[in-house]
């Protein structure tokens, strides 16, 4: 194995969300200067699903974001960047070489890794999720350099450990998954990669005929919510909507289940482009997000006390359902925009 | 290698990780803040961690006691439920099922006990052996 240096000039900025802020790092490698939100706005990042027959350490599945790689993918041909990749792999050895001539190439690059085995990682945090997204952006003998987003300082990794990391098993095991970017078009119509990006994001919350899924996912969530103490009893009832809480607030969100971070977004395209309908819309948003933080501040207190709750479920659901329509309206406010 | 990951949250300080929020004021600004969880965020991270734990803790009564066997310990203690543990032990689930009962997990193979401790980063005596 060769012994060789490399380092490249990459600089790592903490972000909220991993994989926005993975595509934010790496375009501002490349020169092109591209902050988090509007990285996370274009991809496409704001979701919500609640599936409640599927069950995640044992309480129901809800997500506040899109499909893992979605920013990348969508963002990437979005802003009309040059060859992103998403590659699999069918060996552990092949996927450490193609890092290795990456880098010897000087290009960082992405990869979908699995947090359980991450050395650097915040233990609280240590769960079998698979989607985790970092860049390698260099090698020194078997030591690699991580910039991982979540945290403040870049971190470094082992070269047994990186292989372990990339070719976790399980579900949705990355198998190896790498992404980069060779060239960004710095005349991209930013415009034109906004307003699809808005579209798209308004399609999935208002639009999509299905009851599981956005705003119409709140709803159905504040349903079951209401019926959760008298069907699973007060400690798992509680346990549950931890579970929500910790969504939303937790593993990497930047706070409010992204909704910050959207509406940051919002603000940014609307000082930008000039547009008063967009910065409404952010008002619109950052009410809406600290409306979410009321209610995990309150449904918090119910974590707190198990089988004793301090507040009614009922209440906590009414609020869910407010928060539902005041998205609702951020996102028809969206619809009928013209960008 | 026993205790690998300290799992509850018990830092004040929230480690030494400090992470990056957004938070939007009154005067429709939005701003960036690195910091630690605060407070009411802390509860549910402890929540969650308190029940882990006791899962744990259940799982290895019923393993000293001659109910489950070892396999089911570690499963838990790892975070895993059987389709996880069934993928990364390359072991297909209706036999996982099967592993859970002390009289067949006695009977297993150095082969199929060398890929759950692979699959749980331990030694073979450790999963035969839970202290």
């Amino acid at each position: 194995m060769e012994q060789s240096t490399i380092m490249l000039d990459y600089t790592h900025r903490q972000s909220g969300h991993c994989e926005s802020g993975t595509l934010s790092n790496l375009f501002n490698y490349f020169g092109m200067d591209l902050s988090e939100p509007m990285a996370f706005g274009i991809g496409n990042g704001l979701y919500f699903s609640y599936i409640p027959f599927l069950k995640v350490q044992y309480a129901p599945m809800i997500s506040f974001r899109n499909i893992p790689t979605t920013i990348i993918r969508r963002g990437a041909k979005r802003l009309g960047a040059d060859a992103v990749i998403i590659k699999k792999f069918k060996t552990p050895e092949e996927s450490m070489d193609a890092l290795d001539r990456n880098l010897e190439k000087g290009i960082p690059t992405g990869l979908q890794v699995g947090i359980f085995n991450l050395p650097f990682f915040p233990p609280e945090y240590r769960m079998h999720y698979n989607m985790h997204n970092m860049v390698i952006y260099g090698r020194e003998g078997n030591t690699y350099y991580v910039s991982d987003t979540v945290l403040e300082k870049p971190q470094t990794l082992s070269y047994a450990d990186l292989q372990r990391v990339r070719w976790v098993k399980g579900a949705f095991s990355p198998n190896g998954k790498m992404y980069w970017i060779n060239r960004v078009d710095k005349n991209a119509d930013l415009k034109k990669a906004v307003a699809e990006g808005i579209a798209k994001t308004v399609y999935e919350m208002i639009k999509i005929p299905f009851p599981l899924i956005g705003t119409k996912g709140i709803r159905f969530l504040a349903k079951d919510l209401r019926k959760w103490p008298k069907k699973h009893g007060k400690e798992k009832a509680s346990f549950y909507l931890g579970q929500i809480l910790r969504m939303a607030e937790e593993v990497g969100s930047g706070g409010a289940g992204f909704r910050f971070i959207y509406g940051a977004f919002l603000k940014e395209a609307g000082e930008k482009f000039n547009h008063p309908g967009l910065s409404e819309a952010s008002v619109l948003m950052g009410t809406a997000a600290n409306k979410w933080r009321e209610f995990s501040y309150i449904g918090a207190r119910n974590c707190k006390s198990r089988s004793e709750p301090t507040e009614d479920y009922g209440m906590l659901a009414d609020m869910l359902i407010e928060i539902s329509y005041m998205e609702e309206d951020v996102f028809k406010k969206l619809e009928n925009i013209k960008i | 290698m026993e205790q690998k990951f300290d799992y509850k949250y018990k830092d004040p300080e929230h480690g030494h990780y400090r992470e990056l929020f957004y938070s939007y004021d009154k005067d429709g600004n939005y701003k960036k803040q690195v910091r630690f969880h605060d407070d009411s965020d802390k509860i549910f991270i402890e929540q969650f961690w308190d029940v882990q734990n006791n899962r744990i803790q259940e799982a290895k009564e019923q393993v000293l006691s001659g109910i489950k066997s070892p396999v089911y310990y570690y499963m838990k203690k790892n975070l895993m439920d059987l389709m996880t543990l069934s993928s990364q032990a390359t072991i297909s689930l209706w036999r996982v099922k099967r592993h859970l009962k002390p009289g067949i997990f006695k009977r297993l193979s150095e082969k199929t006990l060398a890929k759950y401790a692979g699959a749980f980063n331990i030694t073979i005596e450790e999963l035969q052996n839970i202290s």
